[in-house]
């Protein structure tokens, strides 16, 4: 579904991801971890054309990500992306931000797409707040309609980058719980997360990036339970000893 | 007796008063208009349309409001474009105030986030798209209130159109003094006549952006 060959990226001199590989195959959920800096995120906007890259390729579908190519807003109809920050409209309703991309963009009916959008609030938990704007939801509100809005494209994958880390530590479950259930549907996801104990439950893979590099890739048992790069142990360890709340 | 005077003098004043509304109105769109072009044009990812967007307008910006009413309205002529002076006092208006429509909108646009661009982008949107549906309502809010100080502005700076004989309040006012001599009570009474106009505009605009503002930002 995805697939990364030799990615190499730079912001001017300073190289950002170098020869990353990553094959993320349908219904697969993949974590990216690592330290600040590592380049999980630059990696993760790669991916949807957010960022160009210099070297090797991206394939979505077996088409290239390009960002500066006709087929990249094909591509990005087929990737959804959950940002850190929400980035919700602030000048339409939870629903209309919903109903955005499917109106608009693939001139879906207006009925249908509403009824669409309306169930995806619903399954997101947020079936009574559907005139709500973005400033009258709390964050982890605001995040679970930014899934909703992404679900609504009826994409292929969904890309997370670091859906949790701007929220109060006590609307984080809300959201990983969303997370969960489409990871459970099969949905293809691609996340950044500090979440440690998210990863491990439900990652089929997880990669450990540091300096723009993937120093280990492997099942959740594995790269947690028995860390081969001393990089990755050293990480977790500072992970552990620092007061990781337990999602 | 100012009374008396002021009684007289109002009817004629007052119809002075509906050429203002009307030029600044008028003028106001148009400057909007204009300004809009401008400001997308700055904003463009053509080097090439920027440049002469930011050429043009620091021309427009350059040159002082009354020799752009004047050659629109005693030069254009030479060359044919033949306009009345109310048309060419709005036209001379508009333009002159695009500059300053297109600093307020650009400076609008460019305050919308960058993630609000990127979330737009992330569901397939296309620039023009993007522009219309994401940025610019959220840019037109933070532009909000230098738009409508703009507004303000355009309704005093209507006056100099006075000096291409538009029959608006300012010049009104000048025709009754110099056959009256009662320069105090007509340029009072003017003076008067533009509060009664812009006071309630500039508190009418405070209650918009305070009705607005709530959603102005992500």
């Amino acid at each position: 579904m995805i697939s990364i060959k030799a990615l190499h990226k730079s912001y001017g001199s300073t190289r950002v991801l170098e020869g990353i590989d990553l094959e993320v195959n349908s219904g697969e959920v993949v974590c990216l971890i690592g330290p600040s800096g590592s380049g999980k995120s630059t990696l993760l906007r790669c991916i949807n054309g957010l960022e160009t890259y210099e070297g090797g390729d991206i394939l979505v579908s077996s088409e290239r990500v390009d960002r500066h190519a006709r087929s990249i807003h094909t591509i990005r109809t087929e990737v959804g992306m959950v940002f850190q920050r929400f980035n919700l409209f602030p000048h339409r309703t939870a629903l209309q931000n919903v109903m955005e991309g499917p109106v608009y963009v693939k001139k879906e009916s207006p009925t249908a797409a509403r009824a669409h959008a309306v169930e995806l609030m619903e399954k997101v938990g947020l079936g009574h707040r559907l005139d709500a704007y973005p400033d009258q939801l709390s964050g982890g509100q605001q995040q679970r309609v930014a899934i909703a809005r992404a679900l609504a494209m009826r994409p292929k994958a969904i890309l997370f980058d670091e859906p949790t880390s701007a929220l109060d530590p006590e609307l984080v479950g809300e959201v990983l719980g969303v997370m969960r259930t489409l990871a459970k549907e099969g949905m293809t996801m691609v996340v950044v997360t500090h979440e440690m104990a998210f990863a491990r439950e439900v990652s089929d893979k997880v990669c450990f990036l540091y300096g723009g590099k993937i120093v280990e890739a492997g099942v959740p048992q594995d790269v947690f339970g028995r860390p081969a790069h001393p990089r990755t142990q050293d990480f977790l360890r500072r992970l552990l000893n620092s007061s990781e709340p337990q999602a | 007796m100012f009374l008396q005077n002021a009684l007289d003098f109002l009817p004629v004043l007052l119809e002075g008063a509906v050429v203002t509304v009307k030029v600044t109105a008028l003028s106001f769109i148009l400057s909007s208009v204009i300004g809009l072009v401008f400001a997308l044009m700055m904003v463009s990812n053509s080097k090439l349309i920027a440049r002469t967007g930011y050429t043009l307008v620091n021309i427009i910006r350059g040159l002082p409001i009354i020799v752009q009413l004047f050659y629109i309205y005693f030069v254009l002529p030479d060359f044919g474009i033949q306009l009345s002076a109310f048309q060419a006092g709005v036209i001379g208006l508009g333009i002159a105030y695009s500059a300053y429509q297109a600093e307020n909108f650009r400076a609008g646009i460019q305050a919308v986030q960058q993630g609000q661009i990127e979330a737009a982008e992330s569901i397939g949107m296309r620039g023009a798209m993007i522009m219309r549906r994401v940025v610019l309502p959220q840019a037109f809010k933070i532009a909000l209130p230098p738009y409508g100080n703009t507004l303000v502005m355009m309704l005093k700076d209507s006056s100099l159109v006075s000096t291409i004989t538009v029959a608006e309040m300012t010049r009104a006012g000048q025709l009754i003094a110099s056959s009256t001599f009662e320069n105090m009570t007509v340029y009072t009474l003017v003076a008067l006549l533009y509060l009664a106009l812009s006071l309630p505009l500039s508190y009418g605009l405070r209650r918009l952006e305070a009705r607005l503002g709530t959603r102005n930002t992500a």
